[in-house]
């Protein structure tokens, strides 16, 4: 069903010098589905969830070619043809990290950084997209009474609800995770979880996981990416 | 057991060292501060001159060493607005912006800048001031502000170099998180790496400050006098206390000048110290005001 496809990968390849890191991939996720992506260490799972929003362009080097097509509102766009500026497409097209990262300032800050950057100023508005999207990441009834506190005061979960809130903000359509909860214990992890999987009512999930069971749990498609190519599982 | 024993030896080795280095800087600090401390006073400053009329420039001052302490502040000042900001935005280009190639050619340019002697440096201002008096105005001579473009020259490298380095040491995850969440690489850059990078850029300013303050080769040749006043202009001679440090340790002709002399460094390194910790608490402030205020 060519409507329903969020991201098309249509012979893609991935280098770092001479070094073919991914081998003309073809495939295609669905929006609003979790899709998880297994596989060994080194393959190049984070690095696939980087060609997405173009993270890939900061590493000097590194050289991809193929098509890559994603359906952000109505029209689609290919981030490796440049037809969107960089800034609009990682709004839309957002990413959380292995390492939870909140900005050495406090928690509303944070919260309203991305938006300041998009260049929004008003600030009821701004307070508004913040407090929604705490609450989307389960967050906002912890931190109400304290978000003009430190946000690296955080717990090592309540930091990464935090990134994952920081990235909801701009009301993505395209959430990237780099193994989201591999720095979190048992409990923290299974919050993420949950919240993960109450996200794809809003946007389409890609999620890179080492854990097999977190994959069952969560994943509507699980996909492996061995010896450069991606499979389905 | 014998890379127990020399871990520990290796341990109390360095230990030792790193105490013999503070005793050091304290006996030397101790030193100047016994030495200098008897002729601290007004007299030392302002000479016989009223110290209210002679900061409000309605009296000049002939036997303390006021001027020299205005023109080091001037001299300080002018060098570090000189070299702050191309020192800091070539630092920014060469981490952000620069290809491997030119990052390697400008960075052996910066190396072998900061390896010319500053009497070489000092040299070149001489020609610069020769230059303009003859090509352009009677006006220009060895003045203030050859002797600040002189110093920044020679302090450019340090900043450049802390610059850059402070900026390419910053983590990938910190250079990632803005950019992740849609920041251009010059909000990037203006709101997240140099507010992070500021502790290791300050460092570089800081040393390009004592080094300023210090340097007696490069004034030496391009403007400073044993009198001259307080300077009136960017184009006039000044007096600088490196210079009087320098000029009274060879010409005394008793303990008690000699003991100016040591008055006047100490008041050199409180000055150097006001001025580390203005630039540290612009740091903080600078710090504060821009660190992702997006």
């Amino acid at each position: 069903m060519e409507t329903k496809d969020k991201i098309i990968f249509n012979g893609v390849s991935f280098f770092y010098g001479r070094n073919r890191v991914l081998d003309t991939i073809y495939a295609k996720f669905q929006e609003h589905t979790i899709t998880a992506i297994t596989g060994p260490s080194g393959q190049g799972k984070s690095t696939l969830l980087g060609l997405l929003n173009c993270m890939w362009n900061e590493i000097p080097g590194a050289r991809c070619t193929g098509e890559i097509r994603i359906r952000l509102g109505n029209d689609w766009v290919s981030p490796l043809e440049k037809d969107i500026p960089l800034p609009l497409l990682r709004r839309k097209v957002a990413m959380i990290f292995q390492e939870p990262n909140p900005l050495p300032m406090s928690i509303a800050k944070n919260m309203a950084f991305p938006l300041k950057l998009a260049g929004m100023r008003d600030k009821s508005l701004i307070e508004e997209k913040v407090r929604n999207a705490l609450v989307q990441a389960f967050l906002w009834e912890e931190v109400r009474d304290r978000m003009e506190k430190s946000a690296l005061d955080l717990s090592g979960g309540q930091k990464q609800r935090l990134c994952i809130a920081r990235a909801l903000v701009l009301e993505p359509e395209v959430l990237l995770c780099d193994e989201p909860t591999s720095s979190l214990d048992a409990r923290a992890g299974g919050i993420i979880e949950e919240l993960l999987v109450s996200l794809k009512a809003h946007c389409t999930l890609l999620v890179v996981s080492h854990y097999m069971d977190q994959v069952r749990r969560i994943a509507d498609r699980v996909m492996t990416l061995q010896d450069q190519g991606l499979r389905p599982i | 057991m014998i890379h127990g024993i020399a871990e520990k030896a290796i341990a109390v080795f360095s230990w030792v060292l790193t105490l013999a280095l503070c005793l050091s800087v304290a006996f030397f600090l101790g030193y100047l501060f016994f030495r200098g401390f008897p002729s601290l006073g007004k007299e030392l400053i302002f000479g016989q001159a009223d110290p209210l009329k002679a900061v409000m420039g309605s009296i000049r001052v002939f036997e303390g060493i006021f001027p020299a302490i205005v023109g080091t502040i001037c001299l300080v000042v002018l060098s570090a607005t000189l070299a702050l900001p191309v020192g800091v935005c070539s630092g920014i280009y060469l981490a952000e912006y620069a290809g491997p190639g030119m990052k390697k050619l400008l960075g052996m340019l910066f190396d072998i800048l900061a390896g010319i002697p500053s009497i070489v440096i000092g040299l070149f201002g001489f020609s610069l001031a020769v230059f303009l008096h003859n090509h352009f105005s009677d006006h220009f001579g060895p003045c203030l502000l050859i002797s600040a473009l002189s110093l920044a020259v020679l302090v450019l490298p340090y900043i450049v170099r802390s610059t850059q380095t402070s900026l390419e040491e910053l983590p990938v995850s910190i250079r990632k998180t803005a950019l992740a969440l849609g920041a251009s690489k010059l909000q990037n850059t203006v709101y997240v790496l140099i507010p992070n990078a500021l502790s290791g850029i300050s460092s570089g300013i800081f040393l390009a400050i004592g080094r300023c303050a210090e340097d007696t080769a490069v004034i030496l040749l391009t403007g400073v006098v044993a009198t001259a006043g307080v300077p009136s202009s960017l184009l006039s001679q000044y007096e600088a206390l490196p210079f009087f440090i320098y000029y009274i340790s060879n010409q005394y002709s008793n303990q008690a000048e000699l003991s100016r002399g040591y008055g006047a460094c100490l008041i050199l390194l409180g000055i150097c110290a006001a001025l580390f910790l203005l630039a540290y608490g612009m740091k903080k402030h600078l710090s504060y005001r821009t660190l992702y205020r997006a």
